[in-house]
């Protein structure tokens, strides 16, 4: 690992070490947002009297240029050591007063900033005699922990200027495409042996009724045809190492078994196959071959081969007469170095237990998904609405199947868990279902059973408003009463559903059901495997977690991986584009440089103190960022932990397990900390 | 009990006037700002529903859609445009159409044939009576009576009195049926029957609730229009050996049928013109059966006037023609519209709040029943 300690403050200059800290204290008005409440000339006075402050004053805006000019040239001629400002939050100036303070020949992490602003006079208006008293302690405190500030360099970390996409779906493929353009290699890993991931099995995609092939199509030949973006299907990361800017990347690629055949050998070999096993790309209403393609136009256009399936006849090698099909499966190794990770694993679909709604237990009770593959014009009927070979006269569609889930009134998933969340695109994909049927197939009555309508979004209502106009009849159920299927005594429809209707008055309704659509949910998919090597965090509902939902939006807790899509969370293809390119986009800003600069405050080992225990790496939450390595101390050869900055998140959580005291985190020492509680517990006048 | 759905129901009441309540998105923004709809009878937003589902039976059972005046607020303020107040206007079409048995209100409401046919063979009916059996006729004055003798007019005026009088008898009974349940059409007693009779006779005459209506204007019209009508009404049938006379002299009792006629001309005149501006809410929408109506009334009253006229101007000829002309609209459109159209509402709207009255009272005494019946402790 490369790394250097970039800036040079003067370090061990400006009389840090030898004699008594000189502190500065400021206290900002923040144009009356602070000095409304606060009596500043009171916290002035009393700070100034703080054992080792030189200088006390206070600017109406230390944020402006005066304020900082007032800043450096204090330091300059009064010779300051360690700077403390009560001002606004650290989130908003701590960087800016950083800057100055280094401006002024200072180390920059010599300066301690007093939040007076969001932590007082905001939330403490009432009480200005106690807001004043709080500020002059929370100086103090800050005072008292300047005075133990110990100068710092920040961490520079080499950047490799190459991006792994991991996931082929749409956003995988947008995140690829955009990095591109950015100027970065991009390794393109995908599980399947075809691009296109989840989109490809919808036709019609709202908001704009865009075919959702014809998009992927155009999608996928820019990234195939693109030069800086290396495409490996059916590939697994096994192992990752490194840390962001230059992670290494161990990953197994099975063959696909067919190297190059032309369409009519592709078909041939299709042919002569004599496995069926059920298509996963039409959701079991067909059965595929062990060597296919799941649909026509779908890429790579190279059928693969299934090997759980295949049963190594040889028949399709001998259609095809010996060229073009290897029945050879033994994966490859591939070792990838990347200065970051974009997640694009996607979702699952919720797969109902037998008997949720009748599903499983009742042939007419198919899921969402499904019925898309139904109203496909490509797809297994041809486009028309027919079930077990009968025609479809009353359809019945049920939202929030395995979403928006009640503990105590639904059966808890495998994790033991059910999912409380909304899965957002369900809505407004059934109202669009509900809409083409109308439309195309005017003589069949669709009900929408629903707990809410959840259109969000621009382009959403209107499916609403176009299903109600065209007849579609709106059933709202209680959470707590999901509808009844049960089979219907009458020859008319096979199925009859029961449900307490909250829009007529909680009156129980009997709707008869020739086909029952669950509309089911997102919920997380199985990646533990990439989540363990990564150490990233998943959120309550299981998604993957980032950093804040608002702030820093597409990126995760450990540095250099970035979400894209429906990995985070239910989202639609609108809004797993702009996730896809927003990772993109901050991929590419945290390597653009070639170095990556990264806070101080980071884990170090006292080599004095440390006797190798080993609690510390039993702590620590990110992958190798702490590790013992054997060294040679007087003689002896020990164990010693060692801490790898670019890795270290300066969490803190290997500092109260150690057993004698040896970590710290630089910026935050326990000495640090005592300090600030003696100054708040100390009386001032 | 669970209801069953009939999907196919909006189609049936798309021909009786309505087809924006698709849109509606159950809110209830209409029954909020109804000032008629009570917690116990919640409207327009419950028969919406009842039709979105087509829930028949649950609208056969529902005295509320008689309870609506149309002032329209619901139909301004609907914030998806799903038109309520119309709808509840059709409902009211065809409850009409459920409450007759014969099945002819159903013929007449949904084809402009069928209605035509219908008046214009009533009409022949009368044309065909005068042809036959009228009296001398006499030119060089006026005999009204000569050629059409009051005795034989009287007649037909009861035959058509009680004949029709029976058959809208018929339809409130399974009015009655439909919203109190058989069952408890069978055990209400007498004396419960005749103690609400009061708020039949009132509303009847008053339409009083329409005063709760948002534009009182349409409430004084209205009583003024009916006002007309029903003295009208006692000039021809009650009073008619008094009122059709001989001769070109005028009478006092003649004053009531200005008063009758002047009333009816004028606010049928003025609601066949708002139907053709469009401009209130209430006459936005209008049905073959609203046109019918409105106009064989402005007719009837028209050609009722023009024999007096032609009488007291000593016209004989002119009298005796215009009279048949007015006997044969005046006649069709009672035998059309009383028992199978737009006329019955005089009859359910009054009605519906008496059975509501007798509803309520009945629910009463059997919470009270059901109150007795839980079982005290015993003393141990």
């Amino acid at each position: 690992m490369e790394q250097s300690h970039s800036h040079d403050y003067q370090q061990g200059a400006s009389g840090v070490g030898a004699d008594t800290p000189r502190v500065g204290v400021y206290v900002c008005q923040c144009g009356g947002n602070i000095s409304d409440v606060v009596n500043v000339d009171r916290v002035v006075q009393a700070t100034a009297r703080v054992p080792g402050v030189v200088v006390a004053r206070q600017s109406s805006a230390m944020c402006s240029q005066a304020g900082q000019n007032l800043l450096i040239e204090d330091i300059q001629r009064e010779k300051l050591d360690r700077i403390v400002i009560g001002a606004c939050t650290p989130s908003l100036h701590e960087h800016t007063f950083r800057a100055a303070v280094a401006r002024a020949g200072l180390n920059p992490y010599l300066y301690q900033h007093v939040n007076l602003r969001e932590q007082i006079s905001w939330c403490t208006k009432s009480d200005p005699e106690g807001a004043t008293a709080k500020a002059i302690r929370l100086i103090a405190a800050g005072i008292g922990k300047a005075r133990k500030l110990q100068p710092l360099a920040s961490i520079s970390t080499k950047a490799i200027r190459h991006v792994t996409v991991i996931g082929g779906g749409i956003s995988g493929l947008r995140a690829a495409r955009d990095l591109s353009r950015l100027g970065f290699a991009v390794t393109l890993l995908e599980q399947s042996p075809f691009l296109g991931g989840r989109i490809a099995h919808w036709h019609g995609l709202y908001p704009t009724e865009t075919a959702a092939r014809d998009l992927l199509a155009t999608l996928i030949q820019e990234v195939e045809k693109d030069p800086n973006i290396t495409v490996v299907t059916r590939a697994e990361v096994i192992e990752t190492s490194g840390c962001q800017g230059n992670f290494q990347l161990q990953v197994a690629a099975i063959p696909r078994g067919v190297n190059r055949l032309s369409a009519e050998e592709s078909r041939a070999a299709i042919k002569a196959c004599p496995v069926q096993v059920p298509s996963e790309f039409d959701f079991g209403l067909t059965e595929r071959k062990a060597i296919y393609l799941p649909y026509e136009g779908c890429s790579p256009a190279i059928p693969a081969i299934d090997w759980k399936a295949c049963t190594r006849c040889g028949q399709c090698v001998a259609a095809v007469g010996g060229k073009g099909i290897s029945l050879e499966d033994a994966e490859e190794r591939l070792t990838i170095a990347t200065g970051a990770i974009v997640l694009a694993t996607g979702f699952d679909l919720y797969q109902p237990y037998e008997g949720e709604f009748g599903y499983g237990q009742h042939r007419e009770v198919i899921t969402l998904a499904q019925l898309e593959r139904l109203l496909d014009p490509q797809g297994p009927t041809g486009g028309s609405l027919e079930w077990q070979g009968r025609p479809v006269r009353n359809l019945c569609l049920i939202h929030c199947v395995g979403s928006r889930q009640i503990e105590g009134v639904h059966r808890p998933g495998p994790n033991g868990k059910v999912n409380t969340h909304c899965s957002r695109v369900c809505c407004t994909a059934t109202l669009r279902a509900a809409v083409e049927i109308r439309r195309r197939f005017p003589e069949v009555n669709v009900f929408d059973l629903h707990q809410d309508i959840r259109t969000y979004g621009r382009g959403h209502e209107e499916y609403y408003r176009e299903a109600s106009r065209l007849g579609v009849i709106f059933i709202r159920y209680a959470g707590e009463e999901p509808p009844v299927v049960s089979a219907s005594e009458a020859d008319s429809s096979p199925l009859v559903i029961r449900v307490k209707d909250l829009l007529t008055f909680g009156e129980e309704l009997e709707i008869p059901a020739d086909l029952v659509v669950l509309a089911t949910g997102m919920i997380p998919r199985d990646i533990e495997r990439l989540i363990e090597q990564l150490k990233i965090a998943r959120s309550e509902d299981g998604f993957l977690q980032e950093v804040h939902p608002k702030l820093r939006p597409v990126e995760m807790a450990v540095g250099g991986v970035f979400l894209a899509g429906t990995c985070q969370a239910p989202m639609d293809v609108m809004e797993s584009c702009t996730g896809a390119s927003s990772a993109a986009a901050k991929a590419a800003s945290l390597l653009a440089h070639g170095t990556i600069e990264l806070e101080p405050f980071r884990a170090q080992v006292d080599p004095n103190l440390c006797q190798g225990h080993g609690k510390c790496v039993e702590a620590c939450r990110y992958q190798q960022a702490i590790r013992l390595v054997e060294v040679e101390q007087n003689g002896r050869k020990a164990m010693r932990a060692e801490v790898n900055s670019a890795l270290c998140n300066g969490c803190g959580m290997c500092v109260p397990v150690c057993p004698t005291g040896a970590i710290q985190v630089a910026g935050w020492r326990l000495d640090q900390f005592e300090a600030m509680v003696d100054a708040i517990v100390a009386e001032h006048t | 009990m669970s209801q069953k759905l009939d999907p196919q129901f909006h189609k049936e009441l798309d021909a009786f006037g309505c087809h924006d309540f698709t849109q509606c998105m159950n809110c209830g923004h209409c029954t909020a700002v109804c000032g008629l709809s009570e917690n116990k009878v919640a409207f327009p937003r419950k028969i919406i529903r009842y039709v979105q589902l087509g829930l028949k039976d649950k609208l056969l059972k529902s005295p509320e859609p008689w309870l609506c005046y149309y002032c329209g607020d619901c139909s301004q303020t609907c914030p998806r445009q799903a038109n309520p107040g119309e709808t509840m206007m059709s409902v009211r079409r065809w409850l009409t159409t459920q409450y007759d048995w014969t099945g002819l209100a159903r013929k007449f409401y949904l084809s402009p044939l069928w209605e035509v046919t219908a008046l214009a063979l009533v009409a022949a009916f009368v044309v065909a009576l005068f042809l036959l059996f009228h009296g001398p006729i006499v030119t060089d004055r006026v005999e009204l009576n000569t050629f059409a003798p009051v005795v034989w007019v009287e007649f037909g005026d009861w035959v058509l009195a009680v004949g029709l009088g029976s058959l809208l008898l018929i339809n409130a009974i399974r009015m009655a049926s439909f919203i109190l349940s058989i069952e408890r059409v069978r055990k209400i007693p007498l004396t419960l029957w005749l103690s609400e009779l009061r708020t039949l006779v009132i509303h009847f005459f008053t339409q009083k609730r329409w005063r709760d209506c948002p534009a009182p204007t349409r409430w004084w019209k209205h009583v003024l229009l009916v006002s007309g009508y029903l003295t009208m009404m006692l000039l021809v049938i009650g009073m008619l050996r008094w009122f059709q006379t001989n001769g070109s002299h005028w009478r006092v009792i003649d004053l009531l049928g200005y008063y009758a006629t002047g009333v009816l001309l004028f606010f049928t005149g003025e609601a066949i013109l708002g139907r053709l501006r469009r401009r209130d809410e209430i006459h936005k929408y209008s049905h073959l059966s609203d046109w019918t109506f409105l106009i064989l009334l402005f007719v009837t009253s028209l050609t009722g006037i023009l024999v007096h006229v032609f009488r007291l101007a000593g016209l004989a000829m002119p009298t005796y023609v215009t009279y048949v002309v007015h006997l044969a609209v005046a006649v069709p459109m009672l035998v059309v519209e009383v028992p199978f159209g737009k006329w019955s509402h005089l009859a359910y709207r009054p009605l519906a709040l008496y059975l509501l009255a007798i509803r309520s009272r009945l629910e009463e005494a059997e919470a009270a029943v059901s109150l007795t019946d839980v079982p005290q402790p015993s003393p141990a």
